[in-house]
């Protein structure tokens, strides 16, 4: 039974993704579960205190764009990436899922990263929409599955 | 100040300069126009513009001669592509006749990060390249007709841009920017 | 030059005489700047996926008129000075899109309206990276011109 619960986690990836614009405002968020969504969303937005924190604190040298945990609660990890824009990007994950390593946390911002400068070329994209390109949706909702 | 990985790969910024202000332009035409038709007709006048100054360049380039036949002419197009585009697009689909071909595209770099939106399907955004052909072919008094066939942009397998060529022109004046 | 970089420019001709036409009096310079604005604005965002994170205003002003610069004209920047108040001044002897142009003095009339696309490149490439400016060109004598970039105070 233990192992069937486990089985879930080995699936699924993240509970959830999200954008944020440089002017803290929401552009994008997509969840597994969309019971959870409101109590994630209030969470990644408490985290994006912690971000600016980590960007004025932060060591001198610190170029990382991936900033790794930023904060974490009985069930969730928020994992935060900032752009060289200011563009925040978050990725939740289940507490209790041991498998995801920081490498696989930093290969879904990657790809999340790389989804977002693709949707910035689009010339009918007009920045600071809010983001509903198909392209960029499914890129995101492969990180929430691991089917990316 | 000493920073690491600051290299910037040219080639590739300034192809996606091309892209982006391509992109700009195109949308920029979407604001001017009511209606789509004038955007595509602008578009394929702007090709024409340079198609019309490109063949200078074009030969002085490649030192090429006269083509002697429409197969010579297809060669010469798809080289044209790889030197300022960087792709080489198939030649593809001959008419029995011989006059008529396509370009067949697997990528384009115009529309590289292009995705349209529902309400913009009339618009043939690399309608450019049908103005550049027609511009440069009328330069060495031929006259071609050029069209999309297919286009990945609209969820066709590849790209596909045929030429038709209808005469050959006396007149070695050329009609000039219309 | 190379083949790549012919047809840009004249992509970049072409939407020149489209937005400003000849014919017009009182040239309105304001659209082509937004589109160069526009375009730095988006290929920023794409060129620092790969670059270590900027902190520094003096740090971004020199990627911007030194890396970016030469990378999309071809060449160093001949000169760039600041007041350190916040004014740059980018020099450049021999700007790209003037070498089409004839170099006499009638031409010095239309000369701006082909540095209005990169005075936005560069307001959008600093935009993005949360430095406002207004870049303005000054053409003494072509080929060769300088490009003033005043940052703004920030609002935060």
């Amino acid at each position: 039974m233990h192992l069937q619960i486990l089985q879930v986690y080995f699936s699924d990836m993240a509970l959830c993704v999200a954008v944020v614009s440089k002017e803290n405002a929401p552009k994008y968020v997509t969840s597994l579960n969309p019971e959870d969504e409101l109590q994630i969303q209030y969470e990644i937005h408490s985290s994006i205190d912690f971000v600016e924190e980590k960007l004025k604190t932060g060591k001198k040298d610190m170029r990382d764009l991936y900033l790794g945990l930023l904060y974490s609660t009985e069930d969730h990890k928020i994992y935060g990436y900032v752009t060289n824009t200011k563009v925040k990007f978050f990725v939740v994950i289940d507490s209790s899922n041991l498998l995801l390593r920081d490498n696989e946390i930093r290969f879904m911002f990657r790809k999340l990263h790389t989804a977002y400068t693709d949707l910035m070329c689009n010339p009918f994209y007009i920045p600071g929409d809010y983001i509903t390109s198909e392209n960029f949706n499914k890129v995101a909702r492969g990180i929430l599955t691991g089917n990316s | 100040m000493s920073r690491q990985n600051t290299r910037l790969d040219v080639k590739k910024v300034n192809s996606e300069l091309f892209t982006l202000t391509y992109g700009a332009i195109v949308s920029q035409l979407m604001k001017d126009y009511e209606n789509v038709e004038d955007v595509n007709k602008q578009l394929d006048r702007m090709g024409y513009n340079i198609g019309v100054r490109m063949v200078e360049d074009f030969l002085a380039r490649t030192n090429a001669g006269r083509c002697y036949d429409l197969r010579e002419t297809a060669d010469k197009i798809q080289y044209a592509f790889k030197m300022y585009l960087g792709i080489t697009p198939a030649l593809t689909n001959w008419s029995a006749a011989g006059d008529e071909f396509s370009l067949t595209f697997d990528t384009n770099p115009l529309t590289e990060f292009v995705e349209l939106p529902d309400n913009y399907q009339n618009l043939k955004y690399s309608n450019i390249l049908c103005g550049a052909l027609r511009g440069s072919c009328e330069m060495v008094q031929m006259d071609v007709s050029c069209w999309f066939v297919q286009d990945q942009l609209k969820g066709d397998l590849a790209t596909e841009l045929r030429i038709k060529f209808n005469k050959r022109l006396e007149d070695a004046i050329p009609a000039g920017e219309d | 030059m190379s083949a790549e970089d012919v047809l840009f420019d004249m992509l970049h001709s072409e939407i020149v005489s489209y937005l400003v036409p000849k014919s017009s009096e009182d040239e309105d310079l304001s659209i082509l700047e937004h589109l160069g604005y526009s375009c730095g604005w988006r290929l920023i965002e794409r060129i620092t996926k790969e670059l270590p994170r900027y902190k520094e205003e003096l740090e971004v002003l020199k990627f911007i008129c030194t890396d970016f610069w030469s990378c999309v004209y071809k060449k160093q920047v001949d000169n760039l000075r600041t007041n350190h108040q916040g004014v740059y001044v980018l020099h450049d002897n021999e700007f790209r899109f003037f070498s089409k142009l004839s170099n006499g003095t009638q031409y010095l009339k239309s000369a701006p309206k082909y540095a209005t696309f990169t005075c936005g490149l560069i307001r959008g490439a600093l935009e993005n990276f949360g430095i406002s400016s207004i870049v303005t060109v000054e053409i003494i004598r072509m080929p060769s011109c300088k490009f003033h970039i005043q940052v703004l105070p920030s609002s935060s």
